[in-house]
């Protein structure tokens, strides 16, 4: 299965990732992470899983089940972790505490490698029998609410190591902490070529014409992602091109807010015709990769942002991207090169502004971000990280291995 | 019968970042922290610069900090300018960071700070090497090699040997000298910069001084 990546990964990733695979061969490698749709790492293990197997690691992907209460708690803590001041009381606490218990009862932890991911199934590790285990953040909780950070932490430093997606983001920790970027596959529904005809199946689907440029952002409905924000920015570049703008998320099980955020969002937009609030179920990957092929510009507005993968999506079809200067986007536009960083809303629009009436400088811009996004964040890259890490693990103390 | 030539293997490395736990918003604490950190993380920070995909306004990650997040543009060539192949070992490329900044905040006010987010970040690397699968036995079978071969495998052999052979010296050039006995062009590879061009930059240069060479011996020209 890996082997469909030739010709489109970097040839050293495959190369790495097949070694790994050698001296890793038969070893088994488990996932736990609390949500089976929506979101980003529910995306990634879908196709990382299959693909480890297809490599020869026995590798596992379990959920956390929960009830409403304990989405609302772990909802709050993430939260609070990426700075929104929230109250976890003593017993929020150990009712989380409490859901993991539960699921430790029912999941088989029998593994060589564990990785648990984000701070829903963090608690798991009081349980831990065998084998090598590591957090993986995938959120940013470099300014987190006080308090808040010392209820994970106390979980996290019983890991072997700690995973985040960039340095910025991770916290002093008494485990080793590594970097690994979150990826895009390039052959998943979201990422594949599409026919023009395909494209333009969809648009008509949701019945938006393709009459003129369209502005679109693709993202949960949550505050982080500052939808209203984007509004207020295609307002601004009204007054001087006439373009479209597309508001397109899919819920998520575990973010009981997103309902309340949709509705702030269609009160902003009122009753213009050209603005398009689209609420897509999970799995509108192909809708989701034909907006993005259809877009004159592709924006990705975070306040807060773990990583913003959709910013990676639009790159790898060489869309130019503007992205807030947040968590991960800065890792991926390198501003100026391969799409424009902002700060403000008057910057997102001032910088699409500058894409609509350059269309050379964007199609510049979106070949150099394929290129970038290529080298550095494909799904191959990703994999071949995780079975780095998983090896020097098991060789701990070298900082340089031969293989 | 002439004698057996050692072929060169081309290998790479990838690397994983990982944190060196400390992290500095101001020049006083980055010069504090460059004193105290791994040789690794200064390796890092300095040898390392060139496989991050950025301009080359800089040429390592101390001078882009201080021009980029502190914007102390002074600072930032004159470290720039700090050659860590130069030195024999790491401690010397650290006492030169060292000299050069404590030079700098004895000539100038203290610069602002970094702003929240913008800190600088020390790192290491877990590096993982392993063979391409490539042997070349000859300069032509090496000139087509170069054209295919990744970038990360010219760095570890143009930039990280001069440090791991603790000579200065890349692994291209005492390959051409040692194997090929091609002098010249092993001196002529000795002349490129390396802090003036990219990877695919590097490339090309190497592979003009090979025609070059080579066109010279076709035309009985070569010493």
């Amino acid at each position: 299965m890996i082997n469909l990546y030739t010709g489109i990964a970097p040839a050293r990733d495959l190369l790495l990732t097949h070694r790994l695979c050698e001296k890793l061969n038969g070893k088994s490698f488990l996932h736990i992470n609390s949500t089976r749709e929506g979101g980003g790492v529910s995306e990634i293990l879908q196709r990382m899983i299959p693909l480890l197997k297809g490599l020869g690691i026995d590798a596992r992907w379990e959920v956390i089940t929960g009830d409403r209460k304990f989405f609302d708690i772990t909802k709050k803590i993430h939260n609070g972790l990426q700075g929104n001041p929230e109250d976890i009381t003593e017993d929020m606490w150990k009712y989380h505490y409490e859901i993991n218990v539960a699921n430790a009862k029912r999941l088989d932890f029998n593994a060589d490698a564990v990785l648990i991911h984000d701070p829903q199934p963090a608690p798991l590790v009081e349980f831990r029998k065998n084998g090598i285990w590591m957090w993986r953040c995938h959120i940013d909780v470099s300014n987190p609410t006080p308090g808040i950070w010392d209820g994970i932490k106390k979980y996290v430093k019983n890991y072997d190591n700690s995973v985040f997606s960039v340095a910025k983001f991770s916290r002093t920790l008494p485990i080793d902490e590594v970097f690994i970027p979150p990826s895009i596959d390039p052959l998943s529904e979201k990422n594949r070529e599409l026919t023009e005809h395909e494209i333009q199946d969809v648009m008509n689907g949701f019945s938006i014409p393709v009459d003129k440029p369209i502005i679109l952002q693709v993202s949960r409905f949550d505050r982080f992602k500052d939808p209203v924000g984007v509004i207020t920015a295609y307002r601004m570049v009204k007054k001087y091109s006439d373009c479209r703008l597309i508001l397109a998320g899919s819920p998520a099980t575990d973010d009981p807010e997103g309902e309340l955020v949709l509705n702030e969002v269609k009160e902003a937009a009122g009753n213009d015709p050209d603005i398009h609030i689209l609420l897509l179920p999970v799995f509108s990957d192909k809708k989701i990769n034909a907006l993005q092929r259809a877009a004159t510009v592709v924006l990705q507005k975070s306040l807060k942002e773990g990583f913003g993968l959709t910013v990676s999506e639009a790159m790898w079809k060489e869309k130019p991207v503007i992205g807030g200067a947040v968590g991960g986007i800065p890792l991926q536009i390198v501003n100026g090169v391969t799409g424009f960083l902002v700060y403000s809303i008057d910057g997102a629009a001032f910088r699409i502004r500058q894409f609509l009436n350059n269309p050379d400088m964007a199609v510049r811009m979106g070949q150099k971000a394929k290129e970038y996004v290529k080298n550095n964040f494909l799904i191959t890259r990703q994999i071949r990280d995780y079975l780095a890490v998983w090896y020097a693990m098991e060789n701990r103390g070298k900082g340089v291995i031969e293989l | 019968m002439g004698r057996k030539v050692e072929p060169f293997e081309f290998k790479q490395a990838v690397n994983i970042l990982k944190s060196s736990r400390e992290k500095a918003n101001c020049l006083g604490t980055l010069r504090h922290m460059i004193s105290r950190v791994s040789d690794e993380s200064i390796f890092h920070h300095t040898c390392q610069y060139f496989l991050k995909e950025h301009s080359l306004g800089y040429t390592n990650d101390f001078a882009q900090w201080a021009g980029e997040s502190l914007e102390e543009r002074a600072l930032a060539e004159r470290l720039s300018n700090i050659d860590p192949y130069s030195f024999k070992s790491i401690s010397g490329t650290r006492k030169e960071l060292l000299r050069v900044i404590g030079e700098y905040t004895r000539d100038f006010p203290a610069p602002r700070c970094a702003l929240s987010g913008d800190e600088f970040y020390f790192n290491e690397t877990i590096t993982l090497v392993f063979p391409v699968g490539v042997k070349v036995k000859n300069l032509v079978e090496f000139f087509i090699a170069l054209q295919h071969i990744d970038a990360g495998s010219i760095h570890f052999h143009f930039y990280e040997a001069r440090v791991r052979l603790g000579k200065g010296v890349d692994d291209f050039s005492r390959w051409f000298r040692e194997a090929l006995n091609r002098k010249a062009l092993a001196k002529n590879i000795g002349t490129i910069d390396p802090f003036m061009h990219n990877i695919d930059g590097i490339r090309e240069h190497i592979k003009e001084m090979i025609e070059d060479d080579l066109k010279a011996e076709m035309e009985g020209l070569r010493q």
